[in-house]
């Protein structure tokens, strides 16, 4: 297990080397012009000064904070939305069609919409990351209800348990594998609708400095930006998969 | 206490097939089931007395899963009615518990075996220290003791059932309904549970009704075992088990009575086989 554990993380960080070699030939070999395409050095270098120097620190916390705000207001409005329709077959029936269709349009309709009400404030990139990102989280607490084990119900009426106890004993637990995995796309869509909302509203934050930086050609700061951006996907989407190999034991226990 | 029906276990008359009306347990009365055109069960009547074992036995598809689904009140009768204590039974109740084949599919695969005991209790509101107690009790009770804190995945199939029927002892059912149970169990393991049910059913005083494929378990179970004949299913011959209990595995099986039933109930199933 541990052994098996480590020789992943020893490939996975001999492909990142192979990719930083592979991005300092082509930049050595000056394929493409220095000016937009700096090498891993000189990244590293504007890395080092934009996080110790504190301007670029400080922007990395406020694109995190809204990510995750807009993260947890969509997965509350997801799963609550999702246990609602969830629990009646027939609304189920009724709306989960309209939802598919609705699913690939809503971050970037939403946007006109959102700042025509909320004008361009931090309440309005907070509400296109949360309706961008309940999508997975609706559609997984549909889904999940859905399909629970149907004896499970034949269970919870020969037992009597009441229609709350149902959706908190049974269904939800039931729908949570698939909720977990939600959880986790929920918070890839939150950091790119945080740094598109940041760029258009023009809010403080990683969006905004990487808009800036590539405005006055300061490439070395963009690909910082980029850089920790990335960053903060891999970590993000490893605190949950760890939190989800935690909640489903009793999953993993069966394979 | 946790077995609220302690009363000595009343046994039905000798010889008397049907119980006089007014203490049946559970009173079928001309029941039918049909999906759509199609009639699946025709016409059964049966009263079972307080205490009492029933086995039901018949081949594949003559009904018997249907007629314990209604029993439980998870189908409805097409006509006819099911009485559990004088009452008509609308609905699944929790006086009525029912062990499914499929343990598998009816155990709570993100709950302990204690959290999946623990269920049946958070059902009725029991508060949460008599929970632990009750819950440790019929684990003990049905060898589970040590086993308290395993996944179902972590369980063999034994281990699996047996934590099924400990969930349905935890909701003091007074009828017990069982469908094929051990099935899908090896032939020790079968003979094990057969002992660890009969002691449950001898000192809850349960009503029980036991639908099984296997001759032998339904005479070495019953005290009366019901042969259901197909299209559409209904009863075609009730056979009094008269064999002294308790029952033993190498005893029952040798006494001549037992197969003398043995064979009196091949002969009867394989005139349904033609
Ligand atoms: N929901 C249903 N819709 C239509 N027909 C059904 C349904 N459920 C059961 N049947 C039919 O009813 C008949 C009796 O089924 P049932 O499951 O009660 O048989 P069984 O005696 O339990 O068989 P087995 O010994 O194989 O478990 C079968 O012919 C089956 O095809
Ligand atoms: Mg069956």
């Amino acid at each position: 297990m541990k052994h098996f554990s480590l020789r992943k993380l020893f490939l996975g960080c001999g492909a990142l080397a192979l990719f930083i070699l592979a991005w300092k030939l082509v930049t050595d070999a000056k394929l493409v012009s220095p000016i937009f395409f700096p090498g891993p050095e000189r990244t590293y270098a504007a890395l080092v000064k934009g996080l110790s120097g504190g301007a670029m620190l400080s922007q990395t916390l406020e694109t995190v904070q809204r990510m995750l705000l807009g993260w947890l207001l969509a997965s509350f409005v997801g799963v609550f939305l999702g246990v609602l329709i969830g629990v009646s077959r027939r609304a189920r029936a009724f709306i989960a069609p309209t939802l598919e269709l609705l699913r690939p349009l809503p971050a970037s309709a939403m946007i006109p919409i959102a700042i025509a009400f909320l004008g361009f404030s931090d309440n309005m990139v907070l509400v296109v990351i949360a309706f961008g990102a309940l999508w997975p989280m609706l559609l997984a607490t549909i889904h999940g209800f859905a399909a629970m084990e149907p004896r499970l119900y034949e269970v919870s009426a020969l037992l009597g348990l009441s229609r709350a106890q149902v959706i908190w004993k049974l269904a939800l637990p039931s729908a949570m594998p698939m909720i977990l995995a939600s959880l986790r796309l929920g918070l890839t869509i939150s950091l790119i609708l945080a740094v598109v909302g940041e760029m258009l509203a023009s809010r403080q934050g990683l969006g905004q400095s990487i808009l800036a930086a590539s405005r006055s050609f300061r490439s070395p700061d963009l690909f910082a930006g980029i850089v920790i951006l990335g960053a903060i996907g891999l970590v993000g989407s490893r605190l949950l998969s760890f939190a989800e190999r935690r909640l489903l034991r009793w999953q993993a226990v069966s394979r | 206490m946790v077995v609220t029906q302690l009363s000595t276990r009343p046994r039905h008359g000798e010889g008397n097939s049907t119980p006089a009306s007014g203490e049946a347990r559970i009173r079928i009365f001309d029941v039918t089931l049909s999906y759509g055109s199609l009639q699946i069960i025709g016409g059964i009547s049966l009263d079972i007395a307080p205490g009492e074992t029933i086995c039901v036995i018949g081949p594949s598809g003559c009904g018997k899963t249907t007629l314990l689904r209604m029993l439980a009140g998870l189908a409805r009768p097409t006509s006819g009615s099911v009485e559990l204590d004088g009452s008509v039974l609308g609905g699944p109740n929790r006086s009525v518990a029912i062990v499914f084949q499929d343990y598998g599919k009816a155990l709570l695969p993100w709950r302990t075996a204690a959290g999946n005991v623990s269920l049946a209790l958070e059902a009725r509101g029991c508060p949460g220290a008599e929970r632990l107690a009750i819950t440790r009790e019929m684990l003990e009770k049905i060898g589970l003791g040590r086993h308290a804190d395993k996944y179902p995945a972590e369980m063999s199939g034994g281990m699996q059932q047996r934590l099924q029927i400990a969930r349905c002892l935890a909701q003091e059912p007074k009828v017990l309904l069982m469908d094929e149970p051990f099935g899908a169990l090896d032939a020790m393991t079968r003979q094990a549970l057969q002992d660890e049910v009969l002691g449950l059913v001898a000192t809850t005083g349960a009503t029980m009704v036991f639908v099984t494929h296997d001759l032998e378990e339904a005479i070495y179970l019953g005290d009366r075992i019901i042969c259901l004949q197909p299209n559409p299913g209904r009863v075609g011959r009730i056979v009094d088990v008269r064999l002294a209990r308790p029952r033993n595995q190498l005893l029952t099986r040798e006494n001549p009575e037992f197969l003398r039933l043995r064979r009196e109930l091949y002969d009867l199933i394989k005139d349904d086989h033609q």
